[in-house]
């Protein structure tokens, strides 16, 4: 048997394994942001600076809503008629998007905010400054150097940041006169007439299996609303 | 203490109103309840079976729809809207409410291809699905659904494009067929129709279903199959609260006679690897996207893409290209902010200066026919210790080759229709203003994460066959090894299709329930 050639370029961060599944099965954001773990001792000698206002939320604490914010800055930077991404009230906004993902992606979405920040992204790029205390251009840097990453793991950052983001500022009705988006039909629009729903398609049904329980016909009444989704009593776990 | 339910009383039920444990007996328990569940499930009842149909999903009525993006997805989308492969590198959009991806998908309904039959039977050993087969069951699903041909003063201008660019290259161009009766053309589709036009699995064969006595439990998230020799016995599934999606502690246990699984080709490999059922380790692979890409193409006359049915245009003359190549086929997409904001391309000035003309965007999507060519492996379905699906899928040489030829193709469209400029959908996005632009195109990355992918087709998985070693079910949909446990969904398909999945789900689902219903005992 021939030893398996070993592959070319595979950057290794600090505390990551190659593990024997390959890597698209680790986890969604690939074992190499669990580096940011390994590197806590180091990182938390630098600490970001909050901004006013900012507390922790269900997902992302204060700093790590700071970073998001900051983030959110240069994704959607001052452009007229764009509302700044504070003034959409994004942290709320990106972290109610996080607070719906898997637990464990959940954490991982922390690690990446609390790497990202700290500029500790491997063997290359060790850039000293925090990403909040970067200025503009420094930090489009940072963020296109992760977008355009030969390391596929930071572009899987990025884009885990950018969707984050976008989806939380885009989602806002506030963006909507900026995208030239009307909004939803409403009202008239939606009484419009229309024909009855479709009906049974009366068919006479083949011959049933004579094992079988006769199956009684009838439908229960609606239900009435207060049943319906939205509304159930019962408390999360 | 567990309750037996009465038999016999159909009806609709949410998970706010299984307020004690439940345990059911029927002939028949169908996991999951869009394209293949519910056809399955009202023809099983329809045959005589007492059905009990599983719904991870929430029951959403039209009037619950805000037509919202950021209620929409969140509510009617699996794992909220958030659903990837473990790189992010292809989205992937998939329903989750009682009618599955039907109720909101962008309606689009071809039968299957006759090439694709023939070739899972040359090479995937399926026996005896032919067109002639199948034709009956499409013949009756379209009469069902209302499908068909979408108006030509009904085409909107997103479609339009498509229409005219198509038309001044010489391309084959139609009009699509649609399940629809007395649509408004609103464009909201993808957030659940608002005003009950789709007729979508909630709206037809679900209540022909419980018309017959089916029991359909929204909120009810099977966790486990378990099985005892050579058949299923019982389902287990958890009960969520509608309101937050978690479990309310409520167990709901199914003890049926036969099993259909229909959860697609996600989450019915992700149930049976859970379960630990594989026999011959093929649940989960052979899994086919038909990997996505867009070209933006911007225009002087006002678009408007939110408007009108998202998809009546369609582009087949690259489907097939020939040996060794992957082929693919032109569609549209309609675009929304927020899903404009989060797939086009970059970031900062640029991204907002495009985002900025949403209504003169028009959208062009490839949609590339993985799983034909002998070396393509397609993606992976397996579940992490922490309960996560995990959908890994290598985009392959060939598969990139068509995203390149696609991305090509649906340029010159745009620009054949009037566009100003067309991009790309990489990061760093290519603008084309002019043929001689196109061929920058070759120049671009195409790598995985340097361009937006998406998938709305989850195919494969499960795949059918006569080889036990080589496929999860047989020609009939029944799993190899196993004596009352069928699968009845996209997982069954050996590659992707080439077309749009939903009505050929219909139809194997109508065909099958013929197959399992003799067998239920």
């Amino acid at each position: 048997m021939f030893r398996r050639r070993r592959r070319p370029v595979r950057v290794l961060l600090p505390g990551e394994k190659e593990g024997r599944r390959g890597f698209l099965k680790k986890g969604l954001l690939g074992a190499a942001l669990l580096a940011a773990g390994g590197g806590s001792a180091w990182l938390a000698t630098r600490k970001t600076r909050v901004r006013p206002g900012l507390r922790r939320l269900q997902v992302f604490d204060a700093a790590q809503l700071t970073v998001l914010l900051a983030v959110a800055d240069r994704v959607i930077p001052d452009h007229p008629g764009f509302p700044r991404p504070a003034d959409v009230d994004l942290p709320a906004r990106v972290d109610a998007v996080a607070a719906m993902a898997h637990p464990a992606t959940r954490v991982e979405l922390r690690r990446l905010v609390t790497l990202f920040e700290s500029g500790f992204g491997g063997l290359f790029d060790l850039s000293p400054r925090l990403f909040t205390d970067c200025d503009g251009a420094a930090q489009d840097r940072r963020l296109r150097g992760w977008m355009n990453s030969r390391i596929a793991v930071r572009r899987t950052g990025f884009k885990a940041l950018k969707r984050l983001v976008a989806a939380a500022y885009y989602g806002s009705p506030a963006t909507w006169k900026a995208v030239g988006y009307p909004g939803p039909p409403v009202g008239a629009e939606l009484a419009a007439p229309r024909p009855p729903a479709p009906a049974v398609r009366e068919e006479p049904p083949p011959p049933r299996p004579r094992r079988f329980r006769p199956a009684p016909v009838g439908i229960e009444p609606a239900l009435p609303a207060a049943a319906g989704p939205g509304t159930g009593a019962a408390s999360g776990d | 203490m567990a309750i037996e339910a009465p038999a016999g009383s159909g009806r609709i039920l949410t998970g706010a109103e299984v307020r004690r444990d439940v345990e059911e007996r029927p002939d028949v328990c169908v996991v999951g309840s869009g394209a293949g569940g519910a056809v399955a499930a009202a023809r099983l009842a329809e045959l005589g079976a007492q059905v009990v149909v599983l719904e991870e999903g929430p029951w959403h009525r039209p009037s619950d729809s805000t037509l919202r993006e950021e209620d929409a997805y969140p509510r009617l989308y699996q794992e909220r809207g958030q659903r990837a492969t473990a790189d992010l590198a292809i989205a992937i959009l998939q329903g989750r409410a009682v009618g599955g991806s039907t109720t909101v998908n962008w309606t689009t309904s071809f039968r299957t291809p006759d090439r694709v039959l023939a070739h899972w039977a040359r090479v995937h050993g399926v026996e005896g699905l032919t067109p002639e087969v199948l034709a009956p069951h499409f013949a009756a699903v379209e009469e069902r659904l209302s499908i068909h041909e979408q108006p030509a003063d009904e085409v909107n201008a997103n479609n339009q494009a498509l229409w005219d660019g198509a038309g001044a290259l010489g391309w084959q161009r139609a009009r699509t067929r649609r399940n629809v009766q007395g649509c408004a053309n609103l464009g909201y589709c993808g957030m659940g129709c608002p005003i009950g036009a789709r007729t979508s699995m909630d709206q037809s064969y679900l209540p022909d279903a419980v018309l017959r006595g089916a029991r359909v439990y929204a909120d009810a998230r099977a966790t486990r199959l378990e099985y005892k020799d050579r058949r299923g016995v019982a389902i287990h599934a958890e009960v969520l609260d509608p309101a937050t999606g978690r479990p309310t502690g409520r167990k709901l246990v199914v003890r049926p006679r036969a099993v259909v699984l229909a959860g697609g080709a996600i989450n019915t490999p992700a149930l049976l690897l859970r379960s630990r059922l594989d026999i011959s380790g093929r649940v989960g692979k052979r899994t086919f996207l038909h990997p996505v890409t867009a070209v933006t193409g911007l225009y002087r006359k006002a678009i408007e893409p939110w408007s009108g049915a998202p998809q009546s245009v369609t582009c087949h003359q690259f489907a097939d290209r020939g040996p060794g190549k992957v082929g693919f086929f032109v569609e549209t997409a309609p675009l929304h902010p927020m899903l404009a904001g989060m797939s086009l391309g970059g970031f900062g000035e640029a991204h907002e200066e495009l985002a900025s003309r949403l209504p003169n965007l028009s959208a062009l999507i490839a949609l590339t026919i993985d799983g034909f060519l002998p070396e393509e492996r397609g993606g992976e379905v397996t579940v992490d210790g922490d309960g996560r699906v995990r959908v890994a899928y290598e985009v392959g040489d060939a598969v990139w080759e068509a995203l390149r030829e696609g991305s090509k193709a649906m340029a010159r469209i745009h620009l054949a229709a009037g566009a100003e400029a067309a991009f790309s959908s990489h990061e760093e996005t290519v603008e084309m203003r002019g043929e001689a632009d196109v061929a920058r195109l070759d120049r671009a990355p195409w790598e995985r994460l340097r361009v937006e992918l998406f998938s709305a087709h989850a195919m494969g998985g499960c795949a059918m066959g006569r080889d036990p070693d080589r496929s999860v079910v047989d020609s009939r949909l029944k799993m190899h090894g196993m004596d009352n446990i069928w699968v009845v969904d996209g997982s069954v398909f050996p590659t992707s299709l080439g077309v749009n999945p939903q009505l050929t789900i219909f139809g194997l689902a109508r065909w099958a329930a013929g197959q399992i219903a003799p067998q239920i005992r």
